[in-house]
């Protein structure tokens, strides 16, 4: 498939990277004007989950904006599934599926060496954070059994381009604030004595630059395959 | 069968060339007896008797006796009011000596008695044979005749053979266990030396808080007696009547670590107190001034009044020339800053110190100083000699710092053609064995890495000893005889050899003659542990990374443990979820949960074992506990009766500990503890002998018995060997582990089994299915897993956390095998033991359990063929990278305080690796033909 610049999928993406670099712009904006960033931990004290959270309910809305064009064409299962969007019983599953995924990463960040009992907010507020840049996009898009089928299904039909063109997106970003969290441990055992070495900040730091780097990376992606098909036009 | 055996021995060529590079490699980074080497003669010995004409006279000795009081392991926060009263309260002068590395008790009393820094390998010789120094105070106080009395630790007697008029040395040293018998013996000696009253100097070296250090740990009630012993004993010094002008220094060779053990470089392992007591000493304010530990030698040299030891490289430390008249303190100054600035001029030549600014400071001190000795002479406290008098020590102070700083960097020589030929060994051996494993089918008809070519060794014979004898021409390598140079060209030919080798076969991949007949790779290299080797590789550079190994280790296993167990939950929900398209996916989900529950349980027993330490109230419980798991673990391995003697050796185990006091236990005097701890040893290892016997027994055919095997499987001989020898070393370690780490040896039983079987289904799941992967995958998690659990169990890269203990079960004196192998096989018994369980797990296995039916290669076969020949390499290949980084960093601040014991380490982990390996290829090449 070509893709072109004024083509509705290439806007979309296009605005999909920039909100999301946008969220991180104003994270780091946030972290510099606090300067002390010993707060990033405190669940009370920081803003950064609140603005990541909003930042991803803007995703999903534009999303959403997106998706109303291609209405007229839906199947009956996306029919369906989007008349089951708002039921309680949707609600109910997204909302567990977010705390067993947030539950899920506290447990891994144990494993992986963070105090047990010692910082349980600072493990909170980093699961948190991981929950949201990895599973709370595709769960606000698609629900919580939707969720599911998208990760455990090789191709599930209930899923529009559009919808389809947002789950791409969103999987860059996942992979980028995982592995960037991952990575941030490496500077825990270095000798610095920076007070920015203690647990979460530099995976919270880490996790946040990880999901801009996998932006810019699927922002290039986008921007080459347009650039390509804009050369080959222009040229013929 | 012929190409496995030739595998086998392939690796153990390899192994034995890597281990003899490493050897080569380590003389040439840390030559023994630089020394030696450095003859100097040419600095002068005697006392300078003039100053710019004026003559001068070298002051008298100020006392009529010396005592250097030497505790070993006393480190600065052990004298307190509250634990050395007397002690604390008489002292005259308390001052801190800093002490270099390696903190470990021969060098450093090297360093006490010649003032010159010690070598790093001096750690290795600390505990075997020792070379005699041949300079120092007492070989300068025998000279004059003095008598010189010694009793304690017997190091200084093999450091000096024949200096001391009467010694009275402990009878073993080394034998940790002895808390009081030693140190009763010096004490009684002190009391008869003190009647006599004839010496000059009189050393005493108490070891016995060493020894509660080693066994007990530094927070130990026993220290504070042995204090307070210590206490008893300098009291006795100070109020003896005999004693009328005397000079007591109460110090410590090294200082103890927070584990109890010492070697490292930690604050409390480098700093040791110096206290002085001598008669109606004015009380001089607190001084908080640190010095060398080498200091001592040239200020003990002038108040001894003798010569400072042609070695020393210390300054004098001006707060113990007090009691000196202003002209001696003048004269000492002068002389420690004159025989520096000679010392200077043979290392750095003339013109160099000529031009540098410590000379004009010398000039110009020596000018002051000539200018004071007048007013000196007659008296005269006037202010203008008082600044002259300031003037020049502070300008002979900093000329001697600055001679000694240098002096001490310049001390550090290598010698480049060993570290040369032991790179060049060990890199090309290691790139050999990687290269044959990895073009596993290709290596021996394509590559010709296992065929031995007698063309190519002729040539690297010829430029072997080309190279050889260019290199000794032109003085880059230096060997003592003509029979050194010639064993030098074997290793010579062996890396040339094996780098055309390495070369060719390198070209040849990167290379093909047709795109299309690239050679492939015969072993897949998933992502995930590929990145995490490389990681751990990465992390070597950097000195905090070495510190805090174990971080890196906890970190990169639990992420691939986690990592693997994901994908295989993820993988296997999604065939579930295909094949039932699409619905009930929750209940789907929580069953494949469940599924997988147990590598969750051993992901959080992972976690717990990092807080073991933490766990030492509930010790007993604990104990018994894990003893029983253990026990039931190592069921499946054995028969009935073995498993019988099993339980009763680890009950055994228990009481000893119980006896010991270790663990709760019946409530028994100790003289009926003490009787009972040899009937129990020698009933463990009764019960031992048994479980091996047989083990062997069953194994090898002796006669046919009436009750056929036939409703058993049938296992081969060799895999019955196999773990006859793995149970039997597990079961000693049960009895050489630490109380509280023994729950580590069933945690990693259960870990390594659980990881397996992951491996399997992680394979089974993938989309296309091969045998290799799930092997790749298992050799890796067993070196994660072996790392794991040897940081678990308290190790480091510190050499203060070798734990001596073990070496002592059962032993009543020093025997260095016997303490050797124990002490080994305690430290690396996570690895040892992981391998093995690898190899018996390799033999075991069926992979039809898991639903795989036909299999070729056969999996079981792959045990000698490919497991072993890649663990080696994965072994060999981190320790090749590390010996080039340390060429690399030679010049680093932290070279010898983290870098060497880090490559001391890997050497000997590498040793260990090859001892192991080459008993269980002997077993295979004995046994192999039964299977």
């Amino acid at each position: 498939m070509v893709s072109r610049f004024d083509q509705q999928k290439t806007k979309h993406q296009l605005f999909h990277v920039s909100l999301s670099l946008a969220t991180i712009l104003i994270c780091m904006t946030y972290m510099q004007y606090r300067r002390n960033w010993a707060h990033l931990g405190s669940f009370w004290d920081s803003l950064i989950v609140p603005i990541v959270f909003i930042g991803e309910l803007l995703k999903v809305i534009l999303a959403r904006f997106f998706g109303r064009i291609e209405d007229g064409v839906l199947t009956v299962k996306q029919r369906q599934k989007k008349a089951s969007y708002f039921t309680p019983r949707e609600l109910f599953g997204g909302l567990t599926l977010q705390f067993l995924c947030t539950l899920l990463y506290a447990f891994i960040c144990i494993i992986l060496g963070a105090p047990v009992l010692a910082n349980y907010e600072q493990t909170f507020v980093l699961s948190l954070l991981m929950t949201l840049l990895t599973v709370s996009p595709t769960v606000f898009l698609l629900g919580g059994g939707g969720a599911l089928q998208v990760c455990f299904c090789e191709k599930p039909d209930f899923i529009t381009k559009c919808e389809d063109t947002a789950l791409h997106l969103f999987k860059y970003n996942a992979l980028g604030g995982i592995l960037g969290a991952w990575a941030g441990s490496v500077v825990a055992p270095l000798d610095w004595g920076r007070d920015w070495q203690a647990y979460p900040i530099p995976n919270v730091i880490g996790a946040l630059l990880g999901s801009a780097l996998g932006n810019i990376y699927a922002c290039t992606h986008v921007l080459y395959a347009c650039g390509r098909v804009y050369m080959s036009k222009k040229r013929a | 069968m012929d190409e496995h055996k030739c595998r086998l021995t392939y690796t153990f060529y390899m192994l034995t060339l890597f281990l003899c590079g490493a050897l080569l490699f380590l003389i040439g980074f840390f030559p023994a007896s630089y020394s030696v080497a450095e003859q100097e003669k040419t600095v002068p010995i005697d006392r300078p008797t003039t100053l710019h004409g004026e003559k001068l006279k070298p002051p008298p000795a100020n006392y009529d006796s010396f005592i250097l009081f030497l505790i070993d392991a006393l480190r600065e926060d052990f004298p307190r009011e509250s634990t050395m009263p007397a002690v604390h309260e008489r002292a005259c002068l308390k001052l801190s000596l800093h002490v270099d590395i390696p903190t470990v008790t021969m060098p450093r009393l090297k360093s006490i008695t010649t003032g010159t820094l010690s070598n790093f390998i001096d750690i290795a010789l600390n505990v075997g044979h020792t070379e005699q120094v041949e300079d120092s105070l007492l070989h300068r106080l025998k000279q004059r005749k003095a008598v010189v009395s010694f009793a304690g630790d017997h190091t200084w007697v093999h450091l000096f053979p024949s200096e001391f008029t009467r010694q009275a040395a402990n009878n073993d040293s080394f034998y940790v266990n002895d808390f009081n018998e030693g140190d009763r013996n010096v004490t009684s000696v002190l009391a008869q030396e003190l009647e006599k009253n004839d010496w000059k100097l009189l050393i005493l070296h108490y070891l016995g808080l060493d020894h509660i250090g080693h066994v007990e740990g530094n927070a130990s009630p026993r220290i504070k007696t042995k204090l307070k012993e210590m206490d008893d004993a300098v009291k006795k010094i100070l109020d003896h009547k005999n004693m009328a002008n005397y000079l007591l220094m109460l110090t410590g060779d090294h200082g103890m670590a927070d584990g109890g053990g010492h070697g490292g470089n930690t604050p409390a392992e480098t700093t040791v107190p110096l206290y002085l007591y001598s008669k109606n000493c004015s009380k001089y304010a607190p001084s908080t001034k640190r010095y060398n530990q080498i200091d001592l030698t040239p200020t003990l040299a002038l108040l001894l009044s003798i010569e400072i030891p042609t070695m020393s490289i210390g300054c004098i430390i001006p707060e113990m020339l007090q009691t000196l008249t202003l002209e001696q303190q003048m004269y000492a100054y002068f002389y420690n800053a004159h025989h520096l600035l000679n010392k200077a001029r043979v290392k750095f030549g003339h013109e160099n110190v000529r031009s540098s600014d410590y000379y004009h400071w010398y000039q110009n001190a020596t000018l002051l100083h000539k200018q004071l000795l007048q007013p000196l002479r007659i008296g005269d406290g006037s202010g203008a000699s008082k600044v002259h008098y300031q003037n020049a020590k502070l300008n002979y102070l900093r000329v001697a710092r600055e001679i000694s700083g240098q002096l001490s960097e310049s001390l550090v020589k290598f010698d480049y053609g060993f570290i040369a030929v032991g790179l060049a060994l060990t890199t090309a051996s290691s790139l050999h064995l990687i290269l044959s494993v990895l073009f596993l089918d290709v290596a021996a008809e394509q590559l010709h890495l296992h065929r031995l070519n007698v063309v190519q060794l002729l040539f690297s014979l010829v430029i072997g000893i080309l190279l050889n004898v260019v290199a000794h021409l032109v003085d880059l390598v230096l060997t003592s005889s003509m029979l050194y140079g010639l064993l030098l060209l074997l290793p010579i030919i062996a890396s040339v050899y094996l780098t055309i080798d390495v070369v060719q076969a390198l070209l040849k991949i990167a290379l093909p003659p047709l795109y299309s007949r690239r050679l492939k790779l015969s072993i897949p290299l998933p992502m995930p542990l590929l990145v995490c080797f490389a990681i751990r590789m990465s992390t070597l550079g950097s000195s905090s990374f070495i510190e805090f190994e174990y971080k890196t280790w906890y970190y990169l296993g639990s992420t691939l443990l986690l990592l693997t167990t994901l994908r295989t939950l993820r993988r296997r929900i999604t065939k579930a979820n295909v094949e039932l398209d699409g619905r009930h996916l929750h209940k789907i989900a929580s069953a494949c949960v469940w599924q997988q529950r147990k590598i969750f349980v051993v992901l959080i027993l992972l976690t717990l074992m990092r807080y073991l330490h933490r766990l030492s109230a509930i010790k007993s419980t604990l104990m018994i506990f894990s003893l029983f798991l253990y026990w039931a673990r190592l069921r499946k391995f054995t028969d009935t009766t073995q498993t019988v003697f099993k339980g009763l050796a680890f009950l055994l185990v228990y009481c000893f500990r119980g006896l010991n006091g270790q663990v709760h236990f019946f409530e028994v005097p100790e003289y009926v503890a003490a009787r009972c701890m040899l009937p129990v040893l020698v009933l463990f290892w009764c019960c031992l002998a048994l479980v091996f016997v047989l083990g062997y027994r069953t194994a090898l055919p002796q006669k046919k018995s009436g009750l056929s095997l036939l409703d058993e499987q049938p296992q081969s001989n060799l895999l019955k060997l196999l773990q006859t020898n793995m149970t039997c070393s597990l079961m000693l370690v049960a009895l050489l582990y630490k109380v509280q780490n023994i729950v580590l040896l069933p945690t990693m039983l259960i870990t390594l089994d659980e990881t397996y079987k992951l491996c399997d289904a992680y394979g089974t799941t993938a989309r296309k299915f091969s045998v290799r992967m799930v092997h790749v995958y298992k050799i890796i998690m067993t070196i994660f897993v072996a790392r794991m659990f040897y940081f678990y169990q308290g190790n480091s890269n510190s050499l203060s956390t070798i734990d001596l203990n073990p070496g002592y079960i059962g032993q009543t004196s020093y025997n260095p095998i016997i303490v050797g192998l124990f002490v080994t096989l305690n430290t690396y018994s996570a690895e040892i033991h992981s391998f093995l369980y690898l190899i018996v797990h390799t033999l075991r296995t069926d992979l039809r359990s898991v639903g795989i039916i036909q299999l070729q290669p056969p999996y079981a076969k792959a045990a000698d063929s490919l497991v072993i020949p890649l663990y080696a390499a994965l072994v060999l290949l981190p320790v090749a990278i590390y010996l080039c980084l340390m060429l690399v960093f030679r010049y680093h601040l932290f070279i010898y305080s983290v870098f060497s014991p880090k490559v001391l380490y890997d050497c000997y982990t590498v040793l260990v690796f090859y001892l192991v390996f080459l008993s269980t290829s002997l077993y295979f090449k004995l046994f192999k033909h039964d299977a």
